[in-house]
């Protein structure tokens, strides 16, 4: 129990005596080159001030030099991690990617957009946080922000086949077939009443003819007359609400009995003009 | 005397908040390795314990108690701290995790740098570990703990409490793949990465390593330490990249503003995803029906107006009972015939907890469809649902009875029943008019 404590001990008191040290950054600089354009000047990057935005074409190339200092004797260091991070705040995409350092604290880093590394985050049209991570197993560690990066629009990491089916689909509503489109009733009742012309004509000429139907309420000649109208108005009815089977049953009823009215009439009429001849 | 009701009532309440129940089960074996001491792991073990799970340990090496037998998983739960084993007794092998798995037991499964058969099933999770020998490395913040042992932030996600302190950890990272079943815990800081130096010369072989390709470098906070993953059965399976996040001395341990930890707090939450007691929903019941009626209908016509209703609980741990829950904004319908003809938004019910509905138009094409609820979300269980319904045409009697179309046919048909009935009974009981003299003759 005593032992693990005591290396402990001596692993923190050791550690605080050599992080006295911090690392820097001794002239940094950067240089934006187009294939089109002449020489480039290299610029120094002001850390610590207003953040850069710097914006690469697809053919631009941006370099990157600086050297990696110990704070307090200036001298040369390299460190254990010296990466450069690229952040996108707004979609959360990052990459990393490693500069070589030299064993006297001398890098140089060269961002080509016509061949870019496979470490770049897949981006859009928000700009890049760009990061200059050192760290050190014997110095303090730094962190300075570098510049904001504007670069080309890449594709789109490629996605799960099933992704879309964690989140809310796309509704889909079914398009029906558009109603059946009926004439106006208007003109339906018009042309119904049309119909009724001929009726018009028929009533005008009795009206002329003035027939006479002396024996209608006659015993003999009604019953018939009767049962027809019945007829009538059961085939109505059928239309109207009656299934098949009801109707039968009532039609074959009042069919016996129109049978047996008609064939009095009929017997009637017979008489009547076997009388009269 | 104080009074002791304040007291009493807390420390019952105390009892019942820890007192949180899986929903699969109690039982829980957890498979040591040799070298780790569960002393070194109470507070994660007695948490357990006292949240009511059967814990039974035994070592990789152990033939009984068997973890599988006979195609029949013997605990409802499956700790693997075996991550330096590199051989297993015949009963774990990663078809047997897996064939768990489908079996509805969950797994909690910690990695180390070390290779060992479970590395090779992490893949198979869509995770992507370091080579071996490669721990997660940090020099920041700046801390008199060694670089490996790292303070790691616990970003707010949808399954862990918002306001988790930081977490120590030490182990291996993961890079991973593109599988929506993954559940993401902990990610790794930013500046983080895994490497095997342990001296600032080792920054050469960092760099070659980058650029050799493949995968490159594991860095960044893309990486995650802390995974979960559910799968399609149900089950969980929860991937740690070390096994200290557990440990006592982690948890014990200060952050760098003298706050404790959160380790803790996180691994016991990280265990109830896991055994099934959180973000764990059912579907208690499945109708339709059309809309003015309450039986559910064998068949249903084209443009029939219909209402699908089903009702969700969710698994609250603490009574270990289902309760409704009507808190899922998102969750939808389809009917489907092949490819879905309608999808829309399944509505909570107001008033009526844990019940979802909808009301909808049949399409007018008939056939044999399905409603199908396909809900997934990150971090909770999978509802599924479908229920098969044929569609007819109408019959010939669900037809438009009269149409104003046909009011002139109607007046035709009238008409002439009416001019045969004028017509007999004219002809039956008229009388042909005969010329005067005859009907002078006749009336005599």
């Amino acid at each position: 129990m005593v032992r693990p404590i005591l290396s402990l001990t001596l692993a923190v008191l050791a550690a605080a005596e050599v992080y006295a040290s911090t690392l820097a950054l001794q002239t940094p600089r950067y240089s934006l080159k187009s294939p089109d354009a002449t020489e480039p000047r290299s610029e120094v990057l002001k850390l610590g001030q207003e953040t850069l935005d710097l914006t690469l074409g697809p053919s631009d190339t941006l370099k990157l030099t600086f050297q990696v200092i110990e704070e307090t004797e200036g001298k040369g260091v390299q460190p254990h991690q010296t990466f450069l991070r690229f952040y996108d705040e707004i979609s959360g995409e990052e990459g990393i990617q490693p500069v070589r350092v030299t064993a006297g604290g001398k890098a140089k880093f060269e961002l080509n957009m016509a061949r870019p590394p496979a470490s770049l985050p897949p981006t859009s049209t928000n700009p890049l946080k760009v990061t200059l991570l050192l760290g050190s197993f014997t110095h303090s560690p730094a962190k300075f922000e570098l510049f904001n990066l504007r670069l080309p629009e890449s594709q789109s990491p490629p996605q799960h086949s099933e992704e879309a089916s964690f989140h809310p689909l796309p509704e889909i509503v079914h398009t029906f077939r558009p109603e059946q489109r009926i004439p106006a009733p208007a003109a339906s009742a018009f042309f119904a009443a049309f119909v009724f012309w001929p009726w018009f004509v028929l009533l005008g000429l009795w009206s002329f003819l003035e027939p006479r139907i002396p024996h209608l309420f006659s015993p003999y000649i009604f019953p018939f007359i009767g049962t027809l109208g019945a007829f009538e108005v059961l085939l109505f009815w059928y239309w109207v609400d009656l299934k098949l089977g009801d109707v039968l049953l009532y039609g074959s009823v009042l069919g016996a009995v129109t049978a047996l009215a008609g064939k009095q009439a009929l017997a009637k009429t017979a008489e009547w003009r076997l009388g009269r001849k | 005397m104080l009074s002791l009701w304040p007291l009493l009532s807390s420390l019952v309440c105390l009892a019942a908040v820890t007192y949180a129940k899986s929903s699969t089960g109690d039982s829980v074996l957890v498979v040591l390795d040799q070298s780790l001491k569960r002393d070194n792991f109470s507070i994660f073990f007695n948490g357990l314990e006292e949240r009511g799970y059967d814990l039974t340990f035994r070592t990789p090496k152990d033939v009984q108690p068997a973890v599988i037998a006979d195609d029949h998983p013997q605990y409802s739960h499956v700790i693997l701290f075996a991550p330096e084993s590199k051989s297993y007794s015949s009963d774990i092998t990663p078809q047997s995790l897996v064939t768990l798995l489908s079996k509805n037991t969950n797994l909690l499964i910690a990695l180390s740098s070390k290779q060992t058969p479970l590395t090779s099933l992490a893949s198979e999770f869509s995770l992507i570990l370091p080579p071996p020998g490669t721990p997660l490395v940090s020099h920041f913040p700046e801390r008199d703990t060694p670089a490996t042992v790292i303070p790691v932030n616990v970003a707010p996600g949808s399954v862990l409490s918002s306001d988790l302190p930081p977490v120590w950890f030490s182990g291996v990272p993961f890079a991973f793949g593109s599988s929506p079943l993954l559940v993401p815990f902990l990610n790794a800081p930013p500046e983080s990465f895994a490497a095997d130096s342990d001296r600032d010369n080792g920054a050469d072989a960092i760099f070659d390593a980058a650029e050799k390709g493949g995968e490159g470098l594991w860095a960044g906070s893309s990486l995650g330490l802390v995974a979960g993953f559910q799968t399609r059965s149900g089950s969980r399976a929860t991937w740690v990249g070390g096994i200290d996040i557990f440990s006592d001395e982690f948890a014990t341990k200060e952050l760098a503003n003298g706050v404790k930890p959160g380790n803790q707090q996180f691994v016991a939450e990280v265990a109830a995803w896991t055994f099934q007691e959180s973000n764990v929903l059912r579907i208690d019941e499945v109708t339709h029906h059309r809309v003015n009626e309450t039986l559910t209908g064998e068949q249903y016509t084209i443009n029939d107006r219909v209402v699908f209703a089903m009702r969700v609980s969710k698994f609250n741990p603490l009574s270990s009972t289902w309760e409704p829950y009507s808190e899922i904004a998102d969750m939808q319908l389809e009917f489907t015939m092949l490819d879905p003809h309608i999808r829309t938004m399944l509505q909570p019910v107001e008033g009526d907890p844990g019940r979802y509905s909808v009301e909808f138009r049949i399409p007018d094409r008939h056939g044999v469809f399905k409603f199908v609820v396909d809900f997934k979300r990150r971090g909770w269980s999978f509802l599924e649902s479908t229920t098969v319904v044929p569609v007819v045409p109408p019959r010939h009697d669900q037809y438009p009875r009269f149409l104003s179309p046909a009011w002139p046919y109607y007046a035709g048909a009238i008409s002439t029943s009416i001019g045969f009935v004028l017509f007999s009974a004219l002809w039956l009981a008229g009388d042909s008019q005969e010329p005067k003299k005859s009907k002078s003759a006749k009336s005599d």
